[in-house]
C-alpha cells in the first residue's frame, strides 16, 4: 500500500516537471515563431535561449554581451495565450537602446543596434496575464 | 529559472528547424529525451503541443483582424531611462549567461575588414586526440571547435573535416561521442561540399549537442569548460586578427565585462574534483585579463592591451592542448 502511494505521488511529481517542461518549451516555441521571419532578412538565430516564469508586473533583468557592429532582434515568447509580455533593451548606463519593437499576444520583440561593444539589459515583463506565474522564454539573432 | 543553468554553448537555428512548431526537437533538448523514445516528457509534451496549436491559431486569428499589433512607443513606452544600480530586488539580473559563438564576433571582423583567416587558423596534419582528464578534454573540445569557426572563415575544407573528427575523438572520451556523431558527419559532408553556413551551424548544433548530452549526464561543469575553452581561442583569434591590423573598432569587440565575470563566477562554482591544476591555471590567467577586459563601457582598448590579451590567451590555449595538463 504504501509502495502504490509513493509510486502515486513520484508519478504526479514527475507528471507535474514534465507539464512545467512542455510550458517552457512552448513559450520557446512561440519565441522561436516570432524569430521565424527574421530569418530570411539574414538573422542568425541562436538556439540557446532564457526563460522561466514571472507573476504580472514583475520584470527580470537579463545581463548580456553585444558587439558593436551587429544588428541584434530578441524576440519573447509566452505559452498563455492571452499574456501581454515586452522585452525592453538597455545600455549599462540605464538608457533606452533598441531602436524598434514590437508586442503581440504573447510575444514581444526589441531590435538593437549597439553603439558600443559591452553589457547590455534586456528587461522582460508579464505586463498582462490570466495566470497567477506566467512561462516566458527569450531568444536572440544577429546579423 | 527553469532553464539548464548553464545555457551558454548555443547553436544556430537553420532556416529548417525554425519551422512552424517544432517541438519535437525542442522537447527532446530540454527534457532530455530523444524524439519519439516514448519516455515520459514526450507524452505530457504532446499535450502542450494541442494546446499550442491552439494557442497559435488563435494568435493568427487576432493578427488576421489586425488587432494584435501594438507598436512600441504608444501607451505603454518604456522608460527611456532606468537606474541600472538600483533594480528592485525581484528584477535583478538572473545568473543565466548567454557565450556569444565566435562567429558572431567574426562576423564584425568581417565586416571591419578582411582579415587573413587562414595566418589565424591553426592546421594540424592529424586529428586532436584527448589528452589528460576529463577537464583537460573538455576544454580541448571548446578550443577545437573554436577553430572550426576559423577553419570556417578561411574555408579550408581539409580543416573542416579533419576537426569534424576530432570533435567525434574528443566527445568520445567524455562519453558523449552518440550526442555528437550525426552532427561530426554533417560537418564532413558540409564541408565537402564547401557549404560554409551549414558548417557554421552544424558546428554551433555540436556545442549544443555535447552540452545537452554532458547535462544529461550531469556533467554540467564539463560544459561550461567545453565554453570557455572555446571562448579563450576565439579571444585568442580575435587578438591575432586586431593585433594585425589595428583598429578602434576592432579592439572594442575585446571589452567583454559580462563574459569575464561569468566565467570567473563559474569556475568558483565547480566541485574540487574539477579544480584540477590546469583549471586552476586558467582561472588565474582569467585573472589576469579580466582588468584588460572588463573596465567601463565605453573605454578605449589599446593596441597595447590587445597584445597583452592575446598573449595571456595564446599561453592558456597552449596548456589547454599540451600533453597530460
Amino acid at each position: 500500500m504504501v509502495k502504490r502511494i509513493a509510486s502515486l505521488i513520484l508519478s504526479i511529481l514527475w507528471m507535474l516537471t514534465c507539464v512545467s517542461r512542455a510550458t517552457i518549451d512552448d513559450a520557446y516555441s512561440f519565441a522561436m515563431e516570432a524569430a521565424h521571419p527574421y530569418v530570411k532578412e539574414g538573422f542568425a538565430v541562436r538556439s540557446d535561449y532564457w526563460g522561466g516564469d514571472l507573476p504580472v508586473k514583475r520584470t527580470k533583468a537579463i545581463v548580456h554581451q553585444l558587439f558593436k557592429g551587429n544588428e541584434y532582434w530578441f524576440w519573447m515568447g509566452s505559452d498563455t495565450q492571452a499574456a501581454k509580455i515586452s522585452v525592453h533593451v538597455y545600455d549599462s548606463d540605464g538608457n533606452l537602446a533598441e531602436v524598434e519593437a514590437w508586442q503581440k499576444p504573447h510575444m514581444a520583440a526589441a531590435r538593437v543596434i549597439p553603439k558600443r561593444t559591452g553589457s547590455y539589459y534586456l528587461m522582460v515583463e508579464i505586463e498582462k496575464s490570466p495566470e497567477e506565474r506566467t512561462h516566458w522564454s527569450l531568444v536572440y539573432g544577429f546579423r | 529559472m527553469k532553464r539548464a543553468q548553464e545555457p551558454v554553448i548555443s547553436g544556430l537555428i537553420s532556416p529548417s528547424r525554425l519551422g512552424f512548431l517544432k517541438r519535437k526537437q525542442v522537447s527532446a533538448r530540454v527534457g532530455g529525451a530523444e524524439p519519439g523514445d516514448g519516455r515520459g516528457c514526450l507524452r505530457v509534451t504532446a499535450l502542450g503541443r494541442a494546446v499550442s496549436r491552439a494557442a497559435v491559431c488563435s494568435a493568427l486569428v487576432l493578427a488576421c483582424l489586425g488587432l494584435a499589433e501594438s507598436g512600441l512607443h504608444g501607451a505603454d513606452a518604456p522608460p527611456a531611462k532606468i537606474d541600472i544600480g538600483t533594480l528592485p530586488a525581484q528584477a535583478q539580473a538572473i545568473e543565466d549567461v548567454v557565450v556569444p559563438i565566435p562567429s558572431e564576433v567574426f562576423g564584425v571582423l568581417d565586416k571591419l575588414g578582411k582579415p587573413q583567416w587562414a595566418d589565424v587558423l591553426r592546421t594540424t596534419k592529424s586529428g586532436v586526440k584527448p589528452t589528460g582528464g576529463a577537464e583537460q578534454t573538455a576544454l580541448i573540445l571548446g578550443t577545437v571547435i573554436a577553430e572550426g569557426f576559423i577553419a570556417v572563415e578561411a574555408e579550408s575544407a581539409e580543416d573542416v573535416k579533419r576537426i569534424g573528427k576530432s570533435v567525434l575523438s574528443l566527445s568520445e572520451a567524455i562519453g558523449v561521442k552518440k550526442a555528437v556523431q550525426r552532427r561530426s558527419q554533417s560537418i564532413v559532408e558540409a564541408a565537402d561540399h564547401k557549404d560554409w553556413a551549414r558548417v557554421r551551424r552544424e558546428l554551433d548544433g555540436a556545442l549544443m549537442d555535447v552540452k545537452g548530452a554532458m547535462s544529461e549526464l550531469r556533467s554540467d561543469e564539463l560544459s561550461q569548460l567545453v565554453s570557455l575553452g572555446g571562448w579563450l581561442r576565439g579571444t585568442e583569434a580575435l587578438t591575432m586578427v586586431v593585433g594585425r591590423k589595428f583598429s578602434k573598432e576592432g579592439a572594442e569587440l575585446l571589452h567583454q565585462p559580462v563574459l569575464l565575470e561569468h566565467f570567473k563566477r563559474r569556475i568558483a562554482a565547480m566541485k574540487e574534483k574539477r579544480q584540477t591544476r590546469l583549471v586552476d591555471l586558467v582561472q588565474k590567467g582569467l585573472e589576469e585579463i579580466r582588468p584588460l577586459m572588463a573596465g567601463a563601457d565605453g573605454v578605449e582598448v589599446s593596441e597595447k592591451t590587445v597584445l597583452e590579451i592575446g598573449q595571456i590567451a595564446e599561453r592558456l590555449v597552449k596548456a589547454i592542448q599540451s600533453k597530460g595538463n
